[in-house]
């Protein structure tokens, strides 16, 4: 798993790169705290849980990193080291009706009118009072690609800074 | 390239008349795009996706006449900075995406009856109880610590709840657009999460490329409006410069999702999500223009506050009163926003927005003007500039960087047939964020500013000093230039930074 900042004119682009879904998500987060400040301290803030559900995978990256931004400012806390536990696929209706809660397994789904996607994973807060952080404003949908390649997954969002 | 074309990679503008470009309308583009800009400012616009996304803007539904790019355009998301697009009310639609996350960030201006020689000796001690009072950066709280029962207040009267609670006096609302109160604001339609982020930040810079600057008048090029304006040489004015804070980019993300949601057709008509719109008539248009112009007020009064408070830093270091140093405002002026008005355009024989060529009579019609990085510059005489310089023309402030001057403009009288009312916002950056890192180091440029400029800077990050070194933005003397060439916004005054804080 792993990211880089790139050049943006006003903004700040993560390109990352991930061995699974979960790693890949955790990786533009990373990418995110590293556009944020220059040095993540070791050994400081609490570990909290994030939990978010949306309708497409895209919808889930994007709404999963708001959420880091919003939790970010209503806690005063840089969320660092992310973790990404899981990301499972449900919503699909079986012709039984049942429900069943899939774990994204590489494997192509049917493109489901009702999909729900739902990310648990936790991160590090670092108090914002210790760090020397700038305010990334938000997460856009503005060129972002998220794609399976032959080892994992790809990612690449822009960030309004 | 010919005198009459500009071959920008693969793009090719021709040329109208002096420093006005038109991308052909071809494909799924409804209309051309235009740019205003000389070739100078051409040959670096070219360099990013600037073109491409001014391009895409003409894919919205209800696109009227043409996208503008203003002189000072570079690349953003999905609208590219210093963009204007007027979509038509009725047949059009509504796009959070190219208003922007940062709702109503935007600039104003106040004056003093200080002069440089007043100040001189004194700026460390202005810049650092000014960085020492003004919150900035990530995480340092407001001038205002408050409930959701105050932002809800906020929300909705704008600047009267700053005049009702000390912030404001009765004459900073008759110096600020709308009288600083947007009337169809309604605080339900902004989301707890977005209320929850702005509680904590009511009063505050945050970062990026937002600053509070102490500027001196260098020049007045027109003496008239000047002295409409207060404006003197040698005076010391302040700028401020910043939006609507985690409130207005919640808000911005709420509505977009929203979008995704529920006006998934549309979505599919356009080359780039961020350019996410609803259709004119749909609830979801209806509460985003009420949850923007909440917003809207939100960052008046976020401007409003830093700017009471300068007043106050200026009291302690003057030991006179603000009153005695007529610390009033001159304007306050909108960078990211989308404003109903009503604009003469030319129709058809279906009585639909044509081009001027096509148009067989002019109508007046009511249009969503979207302003993204671009201000609104209304001339003298139109009934929305405020009273006190209806006779002049609407002021524009457009800063530079923090080793370069600002300008204040009046709203030009070609600006109502060539721009909807608008022109360019500032310089515009030229570097990415990540290459000025590596090319400045924070404390250099502030060293060198202090001893060469005599300019004193104070941030809360070294890196933000860095990324917002004057290398990295364009000439904004040639940005200024063109748009008083096209009479969308006449040089009034320059002005040249004292002493600067940011996030």
């Amino acid at each position: 798993m792993a990211f880089e900042l790139r050049d943006h004119t006003a903004d700040v682009a993560v390109a990352a790169t991930g061995g699974t879904l979960e790693e890949v998500f955790a990786a533009v987060a990373d990418g995110l705290a590293a556009a944020s400040t220059d040095e993540v301290p070791e050994g400081t803030g609490e570990r909290f849980q994030v939990s978010v559900t949306a309708e497409s995978r895209e919808a889930l990256l994007f709404d999963y990193l708001d959420e880091l931004i919003y939790r970010r400012d209503v806690r005063a806390a840089l969320p660092v080291d992310n973790r990404v536990e899981s990301i499972e696929r449900g919503g699909d209706e079986d012709e039984d009706g049942n429900r069943e809660a899939r774990k994204e397994d590489g494997h192509r789904h049917g493109d489901g009118e009702h999909d729900s996607w739902t990310l648990e994973a936790t991160t590090r807060g670092v108090p914002l009072s210790e760090i020397d952080a700038r305010e990334v404003k938000a997460v856009t949908y503005s060129e972002m690609r998220l794609e399976r390649t032959d080892d994992g997954w790809e990612a690449y969002v822009v960030f309004d800074v | 390239m010919t005198d009459t074309t500009f071959d920008a990679d693969g793009i090719t503008l021709e040329k109208v008349r002096e420093y006005v470009w038109e991308i052909p309308q071809e494909g799924n583009m409804r209309t051309p795009a235009r740019v205003l800009a000389s070739e100078a400012l051409l040959e670096e616009i070219k360099e990013d996706k600037t073109l491409e996304q001014i391009k895409n803007t003409t894919h919205l539904p209800g696109i009227t006449n043409h996208a503008i790019c203003m002189p000072d355009g570079h690349q953003g998301y999905g609208f590219p900075v210093g963009g204007v697009g007027a979509l038509d009310a009725e047949n059009g639609c509504i796009s959070p995406g190219a208003v922007g996350y940062d709702i109503n960030c935007g600039v104003r201006m106040m004056r003093t009856n200080l002069t440089y020689d007043e100040l001189q000796g004194r700026e460390e001690e202005l810049v650092d109880s000014l960085f020492a009072n003004v919150p900035s950066g990530l995480g340092g709280g407001g001038i205002v610590e408050a409930g959701v029962d105050t932002v809800d207040e906020i929300l909705e009267r704008g600047v009267d709840w700053a005049l009702e609670n000390g912030h404001a006096v009765e004459e900073d609302l008759l110096h600020c657009e709308d009288e600083g109160v947007r009337a169809e604001a309604d605080a339900s339609k902004i989301s707890q999460k977005a209320k929850d982020r702005g509680k904590n930040q009511i009063g505050s810079l945050g970062s990026g490329n937002h600053f509070l600057e102490v500027q001196r008048v260098t020049d007045v090029f027109d003496d008239a409006v000047g002295d409409a304006y207060g404006l003197e040489e040698d005076r010391i004015v302040v700028l401020i410069h910043c939006g609507s804070r985690g409130l207005g980019h919640q808000t911005c993300n709420d509505y977009l999702r929203k979008i995704e949601q529920q006006h998934q057709g549309l979505l599919n008509q356009l080359p780039d999500k961020e350019l996410a719109a609803a259709p004119a008539g749909s609830q979801l248009a209806a509460d985003y223009y009420k949850a923007m112009n909440a917003a809207i007020n939100f960052a008046w009064v976020n401007r409003q506050l830093i700017m009471h408070r300068t007043r106050q830093v200026f009291e302690r270091v003057f030991d006179r009163s603000w009153e005695e140093m007529e610390m009033e405002l001159l304007y306050d002026v909108a960078h990211n926003i989308a404003k109903k008005e009503t604009h003469a355009v030319g129709v058809g024989p279906e009585g639909r927005p044509v081009r001027d060529g096509d148009a067989v009579e002019r109508e007046e019609r009511e249009l969503y003007v979207h302003r993204k990085g671009a201000t609104r510059a209304f001339p003298a005489g139109h009934p929305e500039v405020p009273k006190a310089y209806r006779d002049v023309g609407q002021p524009v402030i457009i800063p530079g960087s923090m080793g370069a001057g600002s300008y204040v403009l009046r709203g030009g009288e070609n600006s109502m047939d060539l721009t909807f009312g608008s022109t360019a916002h500032g310089a515009g950056r030229l570097m990415s964020r990540t290459q000025a890192k590596n090319e400045y180091w924070g404390g250099d440029v502030q060293d060198e500013l202090e001893q060469q400029e005599q300019i004193y800077v104070k941030a809360q990050s070294g890196a933000t000093v860095a990324e917002e070194a004057p290398g990295v933005y364009k000439d904004v003397d040639e940005v200024v230039r063109v748009s008083d060439a096209l009479g969308i916004g006449d040089k009034v005054a320059r002005t040249f930074p004292v002493c600067n804080i940011k996030g």
